[in-house]
């Protein structure tokens, strides 16, 4: 193919080739109106990222879809609420749990309930530890004191976390309130009937909270002796510790 | 600011300003000297060493194809100066059975050119004088469309496909004589017209104005000599 020299720059010349087209070349000592053949001509730097871009960008964008789809939904589907904890001093307080056992929402179900979460906000904290807060906020504003009662109602559809959640209730908040007050701590299935929750109550269980007792408040014998549904589990945490052992040998 | 960031802005205006290209290559003519002499082993002669050249247009590359994530821009010309440079080498070397026109000859080391029979030069330079003029008549010309011969070659298409576009659109004007009389008298490319009549998107013409006005400029009657050099093109046909 031939070029027509058509213009000399510094450092390169333009060419017109038989093509119709204008290319850049290097100046080998050209003349403007030179025919020439063989030029050494300008390589077009094509950056590759732009390549990569055309190919990247859609298969991102489908990527993006999916991930808002999907992601979305299983974000959602986890921050659902699976399970409610219903906690009664005299303030009653509905917890309300994701999967996770994630606070996510705190609800005031009597009057009480809600002057105790007035300016406090539990969402996204672990329900372990809003139930200590909780707690002490009660004690601080009078609503719990020595003797007083606690009472976790959980109400989920799977029996297994119905026991881990128990478990982990009556233990923490034992050591929670260990040496400061004594209380009874009751933990309830909102499956069970009345009249089960009537009978297990007659099969309750009280401990004491006080470090020198001799079954461990975190011991889960009690829970993974419930059948499954329907049975209460109560804990009366005595002061003595002479008579918290005398409990537990009677009610063995 | 210091000497990279000032590099890097002369060469982000030469990218887009011909000019600011050309005054970029003469600051930096002592650095591609230098690189052109480590591969030489020599210092280079302007005028006579064509690797000079060849530098020079690897230079042009740079600034063209550089962005920051390439480094510093001399370390990058540099790189890209020695791999034309070898290109050329290795080009050159599959033509090493052929006689230099330059080579010396004979005692006085005369140029083998000089030796030859001049029955051509007289035509040639002739054909060559004419071509010069047509080509300042064209350059003249595209400047009242404010477009300049580096514009037109940094606008004309890189892709075959855009290229037959392009050249449908220009078939179509070449059969509608009114479309070229309309770009003489408003010195603005009929795009719609263009667009409606020879089937091509209207946005592949607008990415080619300027390749486009320079090849119908070309396809008017003034144009002899270019006419003839692109007439596979004005025929239709293309060339390999």
């Amino acid at each position: 193919m031939t070029y027509i020299v058509m213009e000399c720059h510094k450092g390169y010349v333009i060419l017109l080739d038989e093509n119709g087209l204008f290319v850049k070349a290097a100046d080998l000592h050209y003349q403007v109106g030179q025919t020439i053949t063989d030029p050494v001509l300008m390589q077009n730097k094509r950056s590759s990222p732009r390549i990569a871009w055309r190919i990247v960008a859609p298969l991102a964008a489908i990527a993006a879809c999916f991930l808002l789809f999907f992601g979305f939904g299983i974000l959602q589907h986890n921050r659902n609420v699976y399970t409610s904890i219903y906690l009664a001093i005299n303030p009653q307080v509905q917890m309300d749990l994701d999967r996770d056992g994630t606070v996510v929402g705190l609800t005031g179900i009597n009057e009480d309930g809600r002057t105790l979460l007035d300016g406090y906000d539990g969402n996204g904290k672990d329900k372990i530890i809003v139930a200590d807060e909780l707690i002490d906020r009660a004690i601080d504003m009078g609503f719990l004191s020595e003797g007083g009662e606690i009472s976790f109602s959980i109400d989920t559809p799977d029996i297994v976390l119905f026991q881990e959640y128990g478990i982990e209730l009556r233990t923490n908040v034992t050591q929670h309130l260990d040496g400061r007050i004594t209380v009874t701590i009751a933990i309830t299935d909102c499956h069970q009937t009345e009249g089960e929750n009537t009978l297990s109550s007659a099969l309750s269980q009280a401990i004491s909270p006080t470090p020198n007792r001799t079954q461990s408040p975190g011991s889960s014998a009690p829970i993974a002796s419930i059948p499954p549904e329907g049975q209460e589990y109560q804990e009366d945490e005595n002061e003595d510790k002479d008579e918290d052992d005398d409990d537990d040998e009677n009610d063995d | 600011m210091n000497d990279e960031q000032k590099i890097i802005e002369q060469v982000y205006k030469a990218k887009i300003n011909v000019e600011q290209a050309d005054y970029l290559i003469n600051d930096y003519l002592p650095f591609i000297r230098a690189e052109t002499a480590k591969f030489l082993k020599r210092p280079p002669i302007e005028g006579h060493d064509d690797e000079l050249s060849i530098a020079m247009i690897a230079f042009h590359e740079a600034i063209g194809g550089y962005t920051q994530t390439r480094g510093t821009f001399l370390k990058y010309a540099a790189m890209l100066i020695r791999s034309r440079l070898i290109d050329y080498h290795r080009r050159e070397q599959r033509h090493r059975h052929v006689l230099s026109l330059d080579m010396p000859t004979g005692e006085d080391d005369a140029p083998l050119i000089h030796s030859l029979p001049d029955a051509t030069d007289h035509i040639e330079t002739v054909t060559q004088e004419a071509t010069r003029a047509e080509i300042e008549e064209l350059i003249r010309h595209l400047k009242e469309f404010g477009i300049t011969l580096s514009d037109v070659a940094d606008n004309c298409p890189k892709q075959q496909r855009t290229l037959s576009a392009c050249r449908k659109a220009f078939y179509y004007a070449q059969s509608h004589g009114e479309l070229l009389t309309e770009l003489l008298k408003t010195k603005r490319l009929p795009l719609a017209a263009l667009a409606a009549g020879s089937g091509v998107e209207r946005k592949t013409l607008e990415r080619h104005r300027t390749y486009m006005i320079a090849l119908l400029l070309i396809g008017t009657n003034r144009y002899e000599i270019m006419r003839g050099h692109i007439k596979y093109v004005m025929k239709g046909e293309a060339v390999k």
